[in-house]
């Protein structure tokens, strides 16, 4: 079976170039799973986990928004932040949830920011355990 | 015998000094291959998000971002001042700062409102003798800029930007294109000339038909001030690496030269000493010469 190159950066790092069976990550609205031979696609990330299956084991990482670019068999992963889903740090997520809780929004744009920090706060929270 | 004992006196300081400049030397070397190992993996990120901007731009898209654009006035200018948090790496500061100093002055010259940053103590103690006032200060990058920091500072420009309170941004610092060539420049980082970046090779055969997820433009919003903030952290990564092979340069020329004085100074002692036990050989032999 032909495989997937997942390559994820991250603009200090390279932070994983691994070959793997197949793929999940968050788009901007939901889920989406890649296998091999997938369509070429350019879209935006959302918050929430990178799960992906090699022979090597399993992975699974935390990803903080960004773009992906699937072309062929290798999809990269552009993200500002990227973390094993183990190093959370589950009391800091929550202080951000409630920090972001607590903001009241006044503009529009306010609001959607608040949106997405309560939304990845949440993710962080759901994927600490 | 006075003159001697000075000799000596300056040979161990020089010997002294070379020790510190030859450890210098080594430190900034391994300092300037962590930084350069850093700045190349940091290519990668750029390099992606210059590849999903030509597949966007393969879509008959029109390009068109608030980043972009050029602002009706550009009456409020930032200039941002990239130096080192420490001396002794030659002209490495003195170069950044003299672009900055000329810039400065033409903005002066066209009366625009100008808003001063500026990054290491060096570059902060320099200004202040000049008697600038800076509006901005920081102190936090060493010679391993992390992401987050200057994402922070991206994400104020970005939103100055948008709300018209900066209308052009240039940042003064030191760009890295060899190991054996770095230039002190100033660049416009806003408004965004080009996205596309330096490569700019037509093999638009090979396009690929891609699926946007959500669309094209949608895509675009996000991935403009992705590419601003590549492009900061590049600049602030290029500044750190630059810093380290300015220093290393230094040192090996300080070193070098103390290795010419201590050979010098040390033919002067042996000559001294010599004229010395010289003449008080003949003392000697003309003292025993009057006894006789």
């Amino acid at each position: 079976m032909a495989e997937l190159q997942l390559v994820v950066v991250t603009p200090e790092t390279t932070l994983i170039d691994q070959p793997v069976n197949g793929l999940r990550f968050p788009l901007f609205d939901g889920q989406i799973g890649v296998l091999p031979g997938r369509a070429p696609v350019v879209g935006r990330l959302g918050y929430g986990e990178l799960s992906a299956s090699s022979a090597g084991g399993d992975l699974s990482y935390f990803i903080d928004g960004g773009f992906v670019q699937i072309n062929g068999s290798v999809v990269s992963i552009l993200t500002d932040r990227a973390m094993p889903s183990n190093e959370i740090d589950r009391a800091e997520a929550q202080a951000a949830l409630e920090t972001a809780n607590s903001r009241i929004p006044t503009t529009d744009e306010e609001f959607t920011s608040k949106q997405r920090d309560l939304e990845r706060a949440r993710r962080m929270i759901q994927l600490a355990k | 015998m006075a003159k001697a004992r000075a000799i000596v006196k300056r040979l161990k300081a020089v010997k002294n000094i070379r020790k510190i400049t030859r450890t210098m030397e080594l430190i900034a070397t391994a300092r300037f291959k962590k930084a350069m190992d850093r700045a190349s993996e940091a290519a990668a990120y750029t390099q992606k998000i210059s590849e999903i901007v030509a597949d966007l731009s393969a879509t008959d898209l029109d390009f068109s971002h608030p980043l972009l654009e050029t602002p009706a006035s550009d009456e409020n200018s930032t200039l941002l001042v990239l130096t080192s948090n420490r001396g002794l790496c030659g002209g490495y500061n003195a170069s950044v700062m003299r672009n900055a100093n000329s810039r400065l002055k033409e903005l002066r010259e066209e009366d625009k409102n100008i808003t001063l940053e500026v990054s290491g103590k060096r570059g902060i103690a320099l200004l202040k003798f000049q008697g600038e006032s800076m509006d901005e200060q920081f102190t936090n990058f060493e010679d391993q800029p992390g992401f987050d920091e200057v994402d922070v500072i991206a994400k104020r420009y970005i939103e100055e930007y948008e709300s018209g309170k900066l209308n052009r941004l240039d940042i003064a610092y030191t760009r890295f294109e060899t190991v054996s060539r770095q230039s002190a420049v100033v660049e416009t980082l806003l408004p965004i000339g080009s996205l596309g970046g330096d490569e700019k090779d037509g093999d638009a055969d090979k396009a690929v038909d891609y699926e946007f997820l959500p669309s094209a433009a949608e895509i675009l919003e996000e991935i403009v001030p992705a590419a601003f903030k590549a492009r900061l952290f590049k600049c602030f990564l290029d500044a750190a690496v630059s810093e380290q092979i300015a220093r290393m340069v230094a040192m090996k020329g300080a070193t070098e030269n103390a290795g010419d004085m201590i050979s010098t100074l040390s033919m002067q002692y042996n000559r001294a000493r010599q004229t010395q036990i010289t003449s008080e050989l003949s003392e000697i032999i003309g003292g025993v010469a009057a006894l006789e």
